[in-house]
């Protein structure tokens, strides 16, 4: 197969100006809202050991893009940024200040199998806290996160939350086991709900519980949770009492509309192990970005510390944000060799006003009207009549 | 956003999935023309069909340009979306078998297996341990192994009329397909409302 001089790898991407103005719009809002609330941004590196976070990271080995270094050790470009920052903070700086809040914009590296055009290079941004258990420190991220979507005036915005741990521990008390408990999470993650009511068929759950079972997958409140809890069993019951002194804080910010409490929810990120949330918008077809408490994962880098957080996927969010914010080009000053030392007095003094200024020397356009087109005014030096 | 749009296969399916929205209870236009519009409005519900060729409702679906839409299983199996499997329709039966000139053996060393699933039939042939060649046809399946294409297809029986007709017959069943009623995960969570009406009235159609 020969290469075209113009193409790009299989599912990269050029930013053209326009995307790369708004996107750094994005950045610098939702980057703000995190520092805000006292979170400190970090980097992590693109390539990471394939043995450490390829594995942790609970993406796909086949979406991993993999590459030897000049050791012969099996490296990936990172596929996410929690795994990378939960190593950052069990490594030696953070392990101190517990509970620390870090936030990120990064890109993250994916290889797409369908459809060339599918981003394998796209940018997150989003925050963890680590080493907090409470519920406080899940109703922070929920609303920080939402507090981003706000400012960023994406519509009709949705936050749908379940409980991993609450959902496991209920499909025990219908008496399953393991095995069959991972048949209905697969059911689950998978959103198949035709597969998920196959197997209430084939499981042994008394006659009587089957429709209570059934209903799993349709609940909007946490009311609707209360008809699969048992109130007798300790843990059960205090995750419900945790969950709902979550709503009452979610409820207090404003958010109580936008909320749904679906039990049967849960991510396909395995690492999730309580609390987990995903945010969709009406402008993209595909959710905006997901969260969740992953006290697992700490505990694969040898920490004993709850953490919490979120991502959002900036080129969702790019196709959710309202498309009135309309970026208005801005001033061009044409000019000639005569008028040169005045068009740049001129452009120095609007710069220094905040202005986009672009300075042009007139004969080097070869056509003059598409080309003032682009600007929102323009100043002709250049001996033609200003228009 | 009251609007729900679904996007239909075009064909046979077509008549009765819509036959099957009108018996839940939906005020929908008496006779559609599906051979050449593409989009056609059901003001009095709101609604918006795409039709739709039955392979490409997944994709609409998946990426929400239709909330929801109707697929075969078989459809669901070979392209893997990222769809909500909602209700299963019970409507336009049917099976995917392996099939093949009768009394004859798989070439012991490499067998060739034509087929518009791909996907369906490698899993198949893997899942038996067999080393096989896929051949992907877009039609006509049949007459794969009649000129010596193939050793077997694999294919969607219904009656098995088509088979019987070309001389062929049925090896192996792989699985059983009927059409589902799948969600956009977005529209799944924006207009949940309206969605879960709709599963609801079709449930009863389907179990009835």
């Amino acid at each position: 197969m020969t290469i075209e001089m113009f193409e790009k790898p299989l599912g990269m991407r050029d930013d053209f100006p326009f995307i790369a103005k708004k996107k750094a719009e994005l950045r610098t809002k939702g980057t703000e809202i995190m520092q805000q609330a006292g979170y400190d941004l970090l980097q992590t590196p693109t390539l990471e050991y394939y043995e450490t976070i390829g594995k942790i990271s609970a993406i796909p080995d086949k979406a991993l893009f993999k590459l030897l270094d000049s050791q012969g050790e099996t490296l990936v470009l990172r596929p996410d940024m929690t795994s990378p920052i939960a190593r950052v903070a069990a490594s030696k700086l953070l392990k101190e200040k517990m509970p620390v809040r870090l936030g990120y914009y990064s890109n993250v590296f994916r290889a797409q199998k369908r459809e060339g055009g599918r981003p394998a290079e796209f940018e997150q941004m989003g925050v963890e806290l680590i080493g907090d258990n409470s519920l406080y420190a899940d109703a922070e991220v929920i609303i920080l996160a939402s507090a981003i979507l706000k400012e960023l005036e994406v519509e009709s915005g949705r936050i749908v939350i379940g409980h991993t741990q609450l959902l496991q521990s209920i499909l025990k008390e219908f008496g399953l086991d393991e095995r069959q408990i991972e048949k209905v999470r697969e059911a689950l993650v998978s959103k198949n709900s035709v597969r998920f009511e196959q197997l209430v068929g084939e499981l042994a759950i008394a006659s009587e519980k089957v429709e209570v079972f059934k209903a799993l997958n349709r609940s909007k409140t946490l009311e609707d949770w209360k008809q699969w809890i048992n109130f007798t069993n300790p843990e059960q019951n205090a995750l419900y009492e945790e969950m709902l002194k979550l709503e009452k804080i979610i409820d207090r910010n404003g958010l109580s509309d936008s909320v749904t409490y679906d039990l049967s929810f849960i991510s396909h990120m395995t690492y999730y192990t309580g609390l987990v949330f995903e945010f969709y918008g009406a402008g993209s077809g595909f959710p905006l970005g997901n969260g969740g408490r992953y006290d697992g994962l700490m505990n694969q880098f040898g920490l004993q510390v709850g953490a919490t957080g979120f991502g959002l996927r900036v080129d969702r969010l790019l196709e959710a944000i309202s498309p009135n914010q309309e970026n208005s080009a801005g001033t061009l000053i044409l000019f000639v060799e005569e008028t040169e030392q005045e068009a740049h007095e001129e452009a120095q003094k609007l710069r220094a006003q905040g202005e986009h200024v672009t300075l042009q020397y007139a004969p080097a356009v070869q056509a003059i009207d598409e080309f003032t087109g682009l600007f929102k005014e323009v100043r002709r030096l250049d001996g033609a009549l200003n228009g | 956003m009251d609007e729900l749009t679904i996007a239909m296969p075009k064909g046979r399916i077509f008549e009765e999935a819509y036959e099957l929205l009108v018996n839940a209870g939906y005020d929908l236009p008496k006779e559609i023309d599906d051979s050449r519009k593409l989009i056609v409005e059901a003001p009095n519900e709101k609604i918006r069909f795409i039709l739709a060729k039955p392979m490409d409702v997944p994709v609409y679906v998946e990426h929400g340009v239709a909330d929801v839409g109707i697929a075969g299983k078989d459809v669901m199996l070979e392209l893997d979306r990222s769809v909500h499997e909602l209700l299963d329709l019970g409507i336009s039966q049917c099976y995917i078998a392996t099939a093949g000139l009768p009394n004859t053996e798989m070439n012991p060393v490499t067998p060739r297996i034509a087929t518009k699933y791909p996907r369906i039939a490698s899993r198949f042939y893997r899942g038996m341990g067999e080393q096989v060649e896929i051949i992907e046809l877009n039609g006509s399946i049949e007459l794969a192994p009649m000129i010596g294409l193939a050793d077997r297809i694999v294919d969607i029986v219904s009656t098995g009329k088509t088979l019987k007709e070309n001389g062929l017959v049925e090896y192996e069943k792989i699985v059983d397909i009927t059409s589902r009623l799948i969600a956009n995960p977005v529209s799944y969570r924006l207009k949940q409302d309206r969605i879960q009406e709709l599963v609801e009235k079709l449930r009863k159609q389907a179990m009835g």
